[in-house]
């Protein structure tokens, strides 16, 4: 269960006329994402939905507002205050806040998450990459390449095991991070549009084999997307962001059973409702860019 | 177990091949040859016609008569021997020394904030500049030279390493994070091979750097070594001993500089695609 309350992230600019600017990337978004489902994030660019899934991870402290998973906090705010802020410099000026500690591999929570780019090491091979991730997690050294080949062969990399990323496809690489993320058996998996750069064919049968997988596992997925269909397909909830700043617009059900069709009617409707609001938002912007 | 060592013995000796080829072949490529062919026979001719003075200008066979009385009768390679070992030691001081320093800079703000400027402050004093309190503070011989050394080659590879270190793509580090990875490992399995091809080319200029302070320091001080010779020869006259000796280093380099790369390449076998 992930628990999200009153959000915000802001973030300080300086111009190049010097003047201070501020940007608020997420404003006071609360939500609440139960076990075994998967939730959508759906926004235009730049509403910060990326923003928010990394604040979800702990790679980003929020400004105001807290995240739990299964009730543990993840980063604390940012302070405010001047007297916070030096508190804050004096306990963190030697690590980072998000650093897991100096030499022990114990990872914070029990999540995994996969990048659009930069989703896996190109200076590990396939195997490497997966048996990596399970070292990270106290996997023993004689089991992890053990745990790993089942895992990569679902993903269909059991001939590429000892193939660099360079050397795989879009596709591969990305149900390569994928393996990764499912290899370490995590309750949760955030993903920032982790289809959006494979071609459409590809993306399809990468979303067919999420939705496997899930059906298998029941691990909670939440997914930030630009696409309408993906998200309305993939999800039992699609959220939708508001242009910036990104507020929660409008929290949409979907109902429809699994296995799904592409072209269900139900599917369209939904999709023609969000796409109205979309466009209802892009045509009323002045009210949002104050 | 005998198997296992031929093999071994097999792999090594394909490497080597690997390398030669490698480093060799640039030079004997037959572009290359064209070009350097005509260059080697106008160095040859101009002096024997008389075009330019011979006594200035010694044609390519006296230079190679003169290395090779060098190399059997005036210990050349004792001298290349001695030169190396200094140059070896400064810059393997180098390199244990900076490397590390530079991959804890670009790793945490709180270590760059109380190093960095220091060395910032130091680095400009050109290298040569270090001599004369060198040779004050440990005299002339095998310290000055290889302190010397390792002054030329510290901040190129201190620079450059902490700056791809600090360039480090920060989603690598984020995924790594996610999954619990403690710092020690980022550093151990994510920084340093995201900085691999920058560290690798910091020690290329850490290199040339050293081979400059190598002859100073041997012009300055000490009875051995390549820029002594060098110096040597200066002081009698014998511009083909010169030659040599600036040839000899000239390859030296070329050679360590090819080193460097074979290692780059095997280091970096994922970069390149397919």
């Amino acid at each position: 269960m992930i628990e999200a309350k009153g959000i915000t992230k802001f973030f300080s600019i300086v111009n190049e006329d010097r003047t201070a600017a501020g940007l608020t990337a997420v404003l006071s978004v609360s939500l609440k994402i139960g076990d075994g489902r998967i939730v959508s994030i759906l926004g235009p660019s730049g509403c910060g939905k990326s923003t928010f899934l990394e604040i979800l991870a702990g790679l980003q402290a929020p400004t105001e507002g807290e995240v739990y998973i299964d009730g543990v906090r993840v980063l604390e705010p940012l302070p405010s205050t001047r007297r916070e802020m030096e508190d804050y410099r004096r306990r963190y000026q030697f690590l980072s806040p998000l650093a897991n500690g100096l030499f022990r591999d114990r990872p914070k929570h029990d999540i995994a998450m996969i990048f659009q780019d930069y989703a896996v090491f190109p200076w590990m091979t396939a195997l490497q990459n997966v048996t990596f991730a399970l070292k990270l997690r106290g996997v023993a050294r004689a089991e992890r390449e053990e745990r790993a080949l089942p895992f990569l062969k679902a993903a269909g990399l059991g001939d590429s095991l000892d193939k660099y990323p360079s050397q795989l496809s879009g596709g591969m690489r990305q149900r390569l991070a994928l393996a990764r993320a499912l290899a370490v058996e995590p309750k949760i998996i955030l993903m920032d549009e982790p289809f959006a750069a494979v071609d459409t064919i590809t993306r399809e049968r990468l979303q067919d084999d999420l939705l496997k997988l899930w059906e298998a596992t029941g691990i909670t997925m939440v997914l930030v997307t630009h696409d309408t269909d993906e998200a309305i397909y993939l999800s039992d909830e699609v959220v939708i962001f508001s242009p910036p700043p990104g507020e929660v617009r409008n929290v949409f059900q979907v109902e429809s059973l699994r296995p799904r069709r592409r072209n269900d009617p139900e599917h369209l409707d939904l999709k023609r409702r969000i796409d109205a609001l979309f466009k209802y938002d892009i045509d009323h912007e002045s009210e949002y860019s104050i | 177990m005998k198997r296992y060592e031929t093999r071994g013995l097999r792999l090594i000796l394909r490497e080597i091949g690997y390398f030669l080829a490698n480093a060799l072949g640039s030079i004997f490529s037959w572009e290359f040859v064209t070009v350097f062919v005509p260059l080697l026979l106008i160095w040859e001719l101009l002096p024997r016609s008389g075009a330019v003075p011979k006594s200035l200008v010694p044609p390519l066979s006296t230079v190679a008569v003169t290395f090779w009385e060098m190399l059997t009768q005036k210990h050349l390679p004792t001298h290349i021997g001695h030169s190396m070992g200094k140059f070896f030691l400064g810059l393997g001081a180098a390199v244990i020394t900076a490397i590390p320093i530079g991959i804890l800079m670009g790793w945490n703000m709180a270590v760059r904030k109380r190093v960095l400027p220091l060395f910032q402050l130091l680095a400009p004093v050109p290298p040569p500049a270090w001599v004369p309190i060198t040779i004050i503070l440990f005299g002339v011989g095998l310290p000055m030279q290889t302190f010397l050394i390792f002054i030329g080659a510290f901040y190129p590879i201190l620079f450059n390493t902490y700056q791809a270190i600090k360039d480090t793509e920060p989603r690598y580090l984020a995924s790594a994070r996610v999954f619990g990875a403690s710092e020690l490992t980022l550093i151990l399995h994510v920084y340093i091979w995201h900085a691999i091809g920058s560290i690798i080319m910091s020690v290329k200029t850490g290199v040339a750097m050293g081979l400059v302070m190598l002859v100073i320091a041997e012009m300055y001080g000490g009875r051995t070594g390549l820029g002594y010779v060098l110096v040597e020869a200066k002081d009698f006259f014998q511009i083909p001993v010169m030659v040599v000796c600036m040839t000899v280093l000239g390859v030296i380099g070329w050679f360590l500089i090819e080193i460097l790369k074979f290692v780059e390449i095997k280091l970096s076998v994922w970069k390149i695609g397919r």
